[in-house]
């Protein structure tokens, strides 16, 4: 493979070949259903839908926010994007190339990496520091003494004096640390796009703080493109572009971060949005916004799938699948309140002539 | 992307290297008096089976029909003689080199057969898994002690016989831990990162999941020495190991259980060293799993 030769993007075209409009990511139909055990031999094959037809672009260059309950298939939704569990359907598009098709599953993995939540279980506590970072580089063909040295540089970027770590064990240093050298192995193969899953949902504020400052600094550094999974709404709104609220599977709403946190159209996401704690006591929240837990994904109901819960539901909400329909250049929604002439007695008016 | 700027290299001049796992493992055992006289009561056997016949007052096969069955503390006969009047110090001192072999020996060899096997079967999961583990679950299903002697049985008595039985018997064992071990590892975050790398599987197997996995493994395996032991000395109870006038442990206890009631101490001396030997095996195998655990 050309790999030997060059390690380091042979074809520096894969992620800048479709012109900055290009989305870096498109994917479409998404679809993964985990079959759980059925009672007795003889019940009905069941399926948990944790990820049930859901797209989404990822643009060049920004960061999208991706949050919701926990169970909705957030971590899913990461780990088909990495495949590395295979979708039972749907397509995925890395700058307009098919991922498996026009472009080789290997030269995908190497431009899409990921940060997982857990920083001890991510690190393999019987290697270095220096090992664990230059392990990927060297599977691609990098020597081992470039690929330490590289290692060293990649420490120093994320802020870990090399002499000091780099010949440590993980257990030896602290949850920020630890999640540093995340960040340093996710950059070693110098991807386009790096998944952050909850990647900073264990830290302590001032150390999350800190890891999302020199997340902004090496996404400007590097010219890197983010999916940030969260469920801390204040990171997201600190830390993204666009969002993407998820429930059950399935995309709620996706849009610009003005218009989600400005003007949600979709009840779950105002939902979730109001359950986020004020800093203002007089704007203190009484009422929970939703009460009780996500319906069961494995029997999800029908039609709209947050009819369970929703304060405005009707009749056609639990006949029919609301499209994710697109309501302005900025935001799509999937909610029959949102669509014209979907039945739905809030909907906006089909045209002008009906009133 | 542009490569890292040459200003932003940090200069390295010296690399703090952490002690390796290894040499954590020795100085937490070190503080583990228990661990430790036990180690040394197994390396004390070792030499002692090794050097036998400089220690050894007299030849252990040779017997006289006049001192027959002489208590402990016969002056000349330390430990008292056994039924055909050999020297009880002498085979139990040359007992020492072949219930040892039959103890130790086994377990290496299924040590990396299991070891194989489960590994396989835990990273590749699924339909390879089910097949493999149902497959050793045919064997799990017999209790050891019959599965030993079935085999045995078949393939006939002596000690290479013996030992292939009883490797055949801690395989499936050592690899349905290997499996569970291995199935938990593959779960783990930095096999997923190391799989999103995209490596090839031996590479993932070989850097991240073997390290991982085999000290568990390893630990298992030092408790089967004993039960190995305890094993081999019934398959020579039996008739199907060792044969006379060869000096083992279990046969000695299996020609001696006439004199039980003539001459009890003597008759139950193959036995303590029996005991002896596995406690001192478990001990140091318990001491060894705690030692590992890194976060202790």
């Amino acid at each position: 493979m050309s790999a030997v030769v060059s390690p380091y993007n042979v074809d520096p075209g894969i992620g800048a070949r479709g012109g900055p409009a290009q989305p870096l990511i498109s994917a479409r139909g998404l679809l993964k259903h985990f079959p759980v055990k059925s009672s007795g031999f003889f019940g009905p094959k069941k399926v948990v839908r944790a990820v049930d037809g859901v797209d989404f672009d990822i643009l060049k260059g920004e960061t999208l926010g991706v949050v919701g309950e926990s169970g909705c298939g957030k971590s899913t939704t990461a780990r088909l994007l990495m495949n590395l569990i295979v979708r039972d359907k749907g397509s995925l598009l890395f700058d307009g190339e098919t991922v498996g098709e026009t472009l080789p599953l290997a030269q995908y993995r190497r431009q899409v990496q990921m940060v997982f939540q857990d920083s001890y279980a991510s690190l393999n506590p019987r290697l270095t520091i220096e090992e664990s970072i230059a392990f990927a580089p060297q599977v691609h063909g990098v020597p081992a003494a470039k690929a330490i040295a590289r290692a060293h540089d990649l420490l120093f970027r994320v802020g870990l004096e090399p002499g000091r770590f780099a010949g440590r064990y993980p257990h030896e240093l602290s949850g920020g640390q630890r999640q540093r050298v995340n960040i340093a192995r996710a950059l070693a193969l110098e991807p386009r796009l790096i998944i952050l899953d909850e990647a900073v949902s264990a830290l302590d504020k001032s150390v999350e703080a800190q890891v999302l400052n020199l997340l902004l600094d090496l996404k400007r550094d590097f010219g890197l493109t983010y999916l940030f999974i969260s469920h801390d709404l204040n990171v997201v709104k600190f830390m993204c572009d666009r969002v993407m609220v998820m429930y059950l599977g399935k995309v709620a709403e996706i849009g610009t971060r003005a218009t989600i946190f400005g003007q949600a159209r979709h009840p779950y996401s105002a939902a979730l949005l109001a359950s986020m704690p004020k800093m203002d006591p007089s704007e203190r929240t009484m009422e929970p916004p939703l009460s009780g837990d996500p319906p069961n994904p494995i029997d999800p109901p029908s039609g709209c799938r947050f009819h369970t819960r929703c304060p405005f539901v009707e009749d056609v909400c639990s006949r029919t699948v609301p499209p994710l329909a697109s309501l302005s250049a900025d935001q799509s929604a999937a909610c029959h309140m949102a669509v014209p002439g979907s039945g739905h007695s809030r909907a906006p008016n089909l045209g002008e002539t009906v009133s | 992307m542009a490569v890292i700027a040459a200003d932003t290299v940090a200069p390295v001049p010296v690399i703090l290297k952490s002690p390796g796992f290894w040499r954590g493992v020795v100085r937490r055992l070190c503080r583990d008096p228990v661990a430790l006289t036990a180690l040394g009561v197994v390396v004390l056997l070792v030499l002692i089976a090794i050097f036998a016949p400089y220690i050894a007052p007299y030849d252990p096969s040779k017997g006289s029909v006049i001192r027959r069955l002489k208590p402990i503390g016969t002056p000349g006969y330390l430990l008292g003689t056994d039924e055909l009047g050999r020297d009880m110090l002498s085979r139990l001192i040359y007992g020492a080199r072949l219930s040892l072999t039959m103890g130790v020996i086994p377990v290496p060899i299924a040590f990396v057969i299991g070891s194989a096997i489960g590994i396989i079967a835990g990273y590749a999961g699924g339909i390879v898994n089910t097949l493999i583990m149902r497959t050793i679950d045919v064997f799990y299903a017999f209790p050891s002690v019959l599965l030993a002697v079935a085999l045995s049985g078949a393939l006939g008595s002596g000690l290479t016989n013996a030992l292939v039985s009883l490797t055949v018997v801690f395989i499936p064992q050592i690899a349905r831990v290997a499996e569970s071990v291995t199935t938990q590892v593959r779960k783990l975050d930095y096999v997923d990162a190391a799989r999103a790398s995209g490596a090839p599987a031996r590479t993932i197997i070989r850097v991240h999941i073997l390290g991982n996995v085999l000290s568990p493994i390893f630990v298992f395996a030092t408790s089967l020495v004993s039960v190995s032991m305890i094993l081999a000395s019934g398959l020579s109870f039996l008739g199907l190991g060792v044969r006379p006038p060869d000096a083992e442990w279990g046969l000695m206890l299996n020609t001696l259980r006439t004199a039980i009631y003539n001459n009890p101490f003597v008759a139950a001396l193959p036995g303590l060293m029996i005991f002896v030997t596995s406690v001192c095996f478990n001990l140091f195998s318990d001491g060894l799993r705690t030692a590992m655990d890194v976060k202790s």
